[in-house]
Formats: structure tokens, sequence, C-alpha cells
């Protein structure tokens, strides 16, 4: 059926129809082809930040400064300007309005980093409901860290990590959090997973994931932690009950704690070797026992596969470690296992990993794939949204283009499958993004591919950085006239001159107003390009 | 890789040419594989034929019912003639398992260790220290006496042991 593409038009539309049930978002998300960010103002002038992101409610967009100190925080304004001359719509922007100061207001800058700690500019996360952020200052790694106190060897250590919860109204710092002598991956927020209020932080080098909880109140309250005990009161528990066992066992249970979350300076501990396979492991090698033993009902095979399938890589097994977690909802955890290698190394797809569906509430593992399983590869084919999953109080998150949402991303993942030269290699590529980042995608609907298309290598809604190209980006209406709407060019307006070096780029786009940020950098300290585009 | 057993820096037995322990330690692998005791199983860990894992599964109508005990098993080099070293990587709460998971079996002591005894043997002897604990030979004398005074007492903690360390 014919619709008209004059905004006009659409209004009127509204005014007389009543969309289908259900639809009333998607309809009034259409309006988006109209109202599209096609101006640009090329190089602004503005502070020499780095832009980290803007809020998922777009009330605020965070950066911080070149030296890793402080952070920044901006309200996204409207821009207003008045222009004597007639017809003003067709003049260019008076110079005085072409400022980074008529877009963005500074609420505040605040100093998170102390002597010897820099603020992680990749590393950022909102809690809407409260308007929290939390964000992490860190000193420099030490790559060959002796593995002391129950720490797995040839994980790298941070001598001291720090998240910091602000209000990020006031930026006030509500509570911190201190790891001392740990390694929790950063880059990307991907060793901390956010949900709702419940915060999950996977310490690498100690084998724990720390549960914490968000209090209204601007609390972070310890909840439980996954690693060498399942259940929130498991080594409490066994400190009362084996007080008539010798002093061996409670040394070696009671020294853990202390390594983990440490509030004041770090003690050296002497390395004791716990003797027995950690909670979280027990949990799992069980899973793994009982899921052959039921598989086969031939005696004899099922002695054989359990010899093959399991006694032959018991070890392979226990020396598993914890890579990264994500939740799928407030009781379960998707872990991602593999090698210690793997876990460190920049690119962790060439190394064997396997993931597990964890109940924390009744510590059972409900599931367990390889990393080129079939199976798990269906269900994220299928039901890819209960991976990418939401807190519950923004519902505009769930209009993220993917592929089980949107048909034309279904159709990109089965052409790229059919494409692909070995199925299990697809798979192994695909799953390699499980578990997902957390708040990784910008909820922006210019990049809702019901309504546009653009090439996905250059832009898209994940949050990274892109080698930058010379040609503008180039946003084309999804359904017919298939026209091109807007394009986004980030580097300066003519373009570059000095082709040799390496320019990339990185696009903030604001949630609800037809806004965004894109940051051109080489790869020199020089200061960065921002364009700002918006709709005129 | 058969250069190691020259310069004698190797401690385990070649694999090229079977000793008699592997003879024998292979010879029992195909017997526990033939006629395999209930609720137990066991295996060698990777290649290593002197490195077993077993897993014991907790007997229903004692404190240990759902429990899944794994233990590692130890081959020394002139086996049979010295019997194999078992250790709990579960944790358990028994008078016989001390708290680093070393188990007291009377037929695990050199002493009374007998080279007709088999891995098969050993297991079944592991799983009946699950339905008749020994008190008096205890490792932990604090469970024992629980064991002996307060039985419920200590069936109910050791059920609470298994719910939360052996699932």
């Amino acid at each position: 059926m014919f619709r008209s593409n004059n905004l006009t038009a659409r209004i009127f539309e509204r005014q007389i129809r009543t969309p289908s049930p259900g639809t009333t978002i998607h309809r009034a998300r259409r309006f988006y082809e109209n109202i599209v960010p096609g101006s640009t103002i090329y190089d602004v002038e503005c502070p020499d930040h780095s832009f980290r992101k803007f809020t998922e409610d777009g009330k605020y967009l965070i950066s911080f400064s070149r030296n890793h100190q402080d952070l920044i925080v901006y309200r996204p304004t409207w821009l207003t300007f008045s222009c004597k001359q007639e017809d003003c719509y067709a003049q260019d922007l008076p110079p005085k309005a072409k400022k980074f100061e008529s877009f963005f207001t500074q609420i505040y800058s605040v100093p998170l980093a102390s002597a010897s700690e820099l603020i992680c500019k990749d590393f950022f996360l909102y809690a809407e409901s409260n308007q929290f952020g939390l964000f992490a200052t860190s000193t420099a790694q030490i790559y060959d860290a002796p593995a002391t106190g129950g720490a797995i060897q040839g994980v790298p250590s941070i001598e001291k990590i720090t998240f910091h919860l602000l209000r990020l109204e006031d930026g006030v710092v509500l509570d911190e959090r201190v790891f001392c002598n740990d390694y929790i991956n950063l880059a990307h927020s991907m060793g901390v997973f956010l949900y709702d209020d419940l915060l999950a932080i996977v310490s690498l080098r100690y084998q724990h994931i720390h549960i914490l909880q968000i209090r209204d109140s601007g609390t972070l309250v310890d909840v439980r932690a996954i690693g060498d005990f399942c259940r929130e009161d498991d080594q409490l528990f066994l400190n009362s009950s084996s007080q008539g066992m010798s002093s061996i066992e409670k040394s070696v249970s009671q020294h853990i704690p202390v390594n983990n979350v440490a509030n004041g300076p770090h003690l050296e501990q002497v390395p004791q070797e716990n003797p027995f396979l950690s909670g979280i492991k027990q949990r799992l090698l069980s899973f793994i026992v009982r899921e052959i033993r039921n598989e086969e009902e031939d005696e004899t095979m099922r002695i054989q596969s359990l010899k093959k399938k399991f006694y032959f890589h018991f070890q392979d097994y226990v020396d598993l470690i914890i890579w990264k977690v994500q939740f799928l909802d407030r009781h379960h955890l998707l872990i991602k296992f593999g090698s210690v290698d793997g876990a460190v190394s920049r690119n962790a797809d060439n190394h064997p990993a396997f993931f597990a569906v964890y109940n924390m509430e009744s510590t059972e593992i409900i599931a367990f794939y390889q990393m080129s399983s079939d199976k798990l590869y269906l269900l994220f084919e299928q039901f890819c949204d209960h991976f990418h999953v939401a807190s519950k109080n923004s519902p505009y998150m769930n209009f993220i283009s993917s592929h089980s949402n949107n048909i034309h991303a279904l159709e990109q993942l089965r052409s790229s499958k059919n494409k692909a030269t070995s199925f299990s290699l697809f798979v192994k590529k695909v799953m390699a993004s499980l578990p997902f980042n957390c708040q990784s995608q910008s909820p922006s609907p210019y990049f809702d591919q019901s309504l546009f298309r653009f090439d996905e290598k250059l832009i898209s809604a994940a949050d990274r950085h892109r080698q930058s190209t010379d040609h503008p980006i180039k946003f084309i209406l999804r359904r017919p006239p298939h026209t091109l709407k807007f394009k986004i060019k980030p580097g300066p307006e003519a373009g570059i001159t000095d082709c040799r070096t390496r320019r990339i780029s990185s696009f903030l786009f604001h949630p609800i107003l037809p806004l965004a940020l894109s940051v051109q950098q080489s790869l020199f300290l020089q200061p960065a390009f921002v364009n700002i585009h918006f709709r005129k | 890789m058969n250069s190691g057993s020259l310069t004698g820096g190797r401690s385990w037995p070649s694999r090229t040419s079977l000793t008699s322990s592997g003879k024998r330690i292979q010879k029992e692998m195909a017997e526990l594989n033939t006629d395999p005791p209930a609720d137990c199983s066991a295996g060698p860990k990777g290649d290593n034929l002197y490195h077993w894992v077993a897993t014991l599964f907790g007997p229903q109508g004692t404190p240990y019912d759902g429990g899944i005990y794994f233990l590692d098993i130890t081959f020394p080099a002139n086996y049979p003639f010295k019997p194999p070293k078992v250790v709990f990587k579960t944790r358990i709460y028994h008078c016989n398992v001390d708290s680093t998971g070393n188990v007291s079996l009377d037929i695990l002591e050199e002493n009374s260790w007998s080279p007709a005894l088999t891995i098969s043997k050993v297991l079944l002897a592991l799983r009946s220290i699950f339905t008749n604990p020994n008190p008096y030979k205890p490792q932990v004398p604090g469970i024992a006496h629980l064991y002996l005074v307060d039985k419920s007492k200590h069936d109910s903690l050791a059920a609470e042991w298994t719910q939360r360390f052996a699932k």
C-alpha cells in the first residue's frame, strides 16, 4: 500500500487512522525517516576531551579529560539561535551558533583519578532507573605478576582497580569499590555486566564472579561471590562446621576473600593451594558427568563415553577459567569458560571455549555447550533478544535491531551463513560475540534496520571504533522510494589530504534526538576532529 | 619424547614400552570396563595411565545421596606392589577423610595393601565408606565423635555438606 513520505501527510494520516494493535511505537518511529541529522558542522570547536557516549535515556553526554583525570558531563540541549534575515531556513547557521556549547551545556567536571590511578576511558555503565553512572579507575597492568594467594598463573595483575558509583545529576560520588592485585577486563566494559540493579564483576585473576547490588540509596552491596563457593554463606558454613577439623582447612578457607575484595592495602599472603575443586568447577564437572550418564542407555557404551569424553578431558575441564559473564535474567548467568591463554590474548577467537548457563540461586548449571555447538547457535539465531537483555525500565532498548526482531538483519545473517565456507567456523565466529558486552549498542532509531539501510562495516549500533574512510556514510530508506536520506561524514569537510596516517572514527548517536557526534582520530596524539550532525 | 627416559629426568614411564605396572593397570582398566561396580566409575586423565580420576555417586539412604564426588587416584611406578594414592577433590563431611581430602582406608595402607587388590576393589572399598564410616580409626576425630554420640546430627550436617559442596 502506498504511503506518503511527506511529513505533513503523515501527521494527517496519524490523526485519521488507527494503527494496527501493538504497532503504535513502530508507527511513531517512522517519523524518524523524515527527521534526520542531515546537517553537519565540521571540525567544531570543542573542548579536547574524549567523548564516551550518550546515556541511554539521552540525558547526559559522558566525556573524560585527555589526561584521564576528570569526568566531564554535559547536558544535550537543542540548538536555539535567532536570525535577522528573512528566509533564515535556507541560510547557513550564524557563526555564533556553530559551537559545541550551543548543543551541550557542561553540568560539572569532577576529578575521579587519584595519584596513581587513571580513568579507564572505555569503561562506563549507566543505571537508568536511578541515573547512576559506574566508572572505573585503575593503575597500570603488571604482566608478569607472580600468582599468589590463589591467583591464576599467567593472568596479569592490576595493583588497584576502583569502581566509582556517581549520581549523574550532580556528580556526587556515592560509593566506591576497590579490587586489589586483581585483573578485571575493563575495555569495553567486558568484565562487568549490569542488569537492573545487579552488577556482575569477573575477577579473572582470582576466578570469582562478584555479584553486587546497586541500592537506590547509592550504595554497592555484596550479594555473593561465585567461584570458590556457590552460595553466599558457604564460607561461613564451612568455617563454623569445620571447627572440629584441623587448622589447615580454616586457614585455607579464610584467606580467600581477603585477596579479592579488599578495601584497604593488600597484605601479601603465603600462597596456599586449595586441594579441592572450586564450587563452580564441582557444579560444572558433576553436570557433565550426569549428562553423559543420562545420554547413554547402554552400560558399556556409557563407560566408553565417560572414558573418552570425560576422564580423558578431565584436566582440561579443571583448567578452564571464567572469561566473561552476562546476565540472562536476575537468576541466570551465561558464563564463558576458556583457557588462560585465551583470556588474556587480544584475539580469543582461536582458543576453544565453552558456554555454561548457571542459576545462581539454585547454584545449578542448567546447560553446557561447546563454542561451535549447533544447538546453542540455533537458540541464538531464533532468540537473540534473550541474550541482549536490557533493563526493564527502558522500553526503547527493545527496538535495537537484531536478527530475531528484524527481518533485514536476519537476512543478512542468513546470507553470511550461506556464504561461509564451513558451518562450524561460522558458528564459532558468531558465538565469539557471546556473552555480549553490557550496554554496547546504541538505541538510536537511525540504526533501526527497518527504517534505514547503511554499511555495517562503516557504522552500526555497536559501540566500537572503526577504520575511517574518506567517503560519507549513507543512510538509505529501507522502504520505497529507497532514497538517500542523510550522510554522516567524519573528519574534515574537505576530506583527508594525508592518506598515510590511519584514522579511526567513533560515532555517538543521541538515543532520541536527531543529533550525533562523530569523532575522528589519527593514531598520533593530535586533537580529534569532532563533527556535529544534527537536523537544521 | 623418548630421550627423557635416557637422561633420567622423566618421572613417568615411557609409553612406547609398557612397564609391567602399565600392563597391569591396562588390564585392570579393561576389567573395570566390562564389570563396573555400581555408583562409581573411573578412568585415566588424558593419556597418563598412572593418573586417574574416579567419580563416586553418593549412595541412596546415606547423607551423601545426590552428591557426586571426584577423586584423584595416583598409581606408583611399582604398582601393584605399592598401593595407589587416593585423594578427594570434592569436599566431604566424613570422619575418614581429612581436611585436605586424604582418605584413610585400611586396604590403601602400605602394610595392609595386597598386590591381589585391583582398582575395582579400591572403588568398592571407597564406596563402602559412604555407607559404613569407620569412626574408630578416624582422620577427623571431631566428626567421628559426633557420629558415635549424635548420629542424626552428624547425618544432617553431612547432608548439608553434600548439598553445598558435592552437587
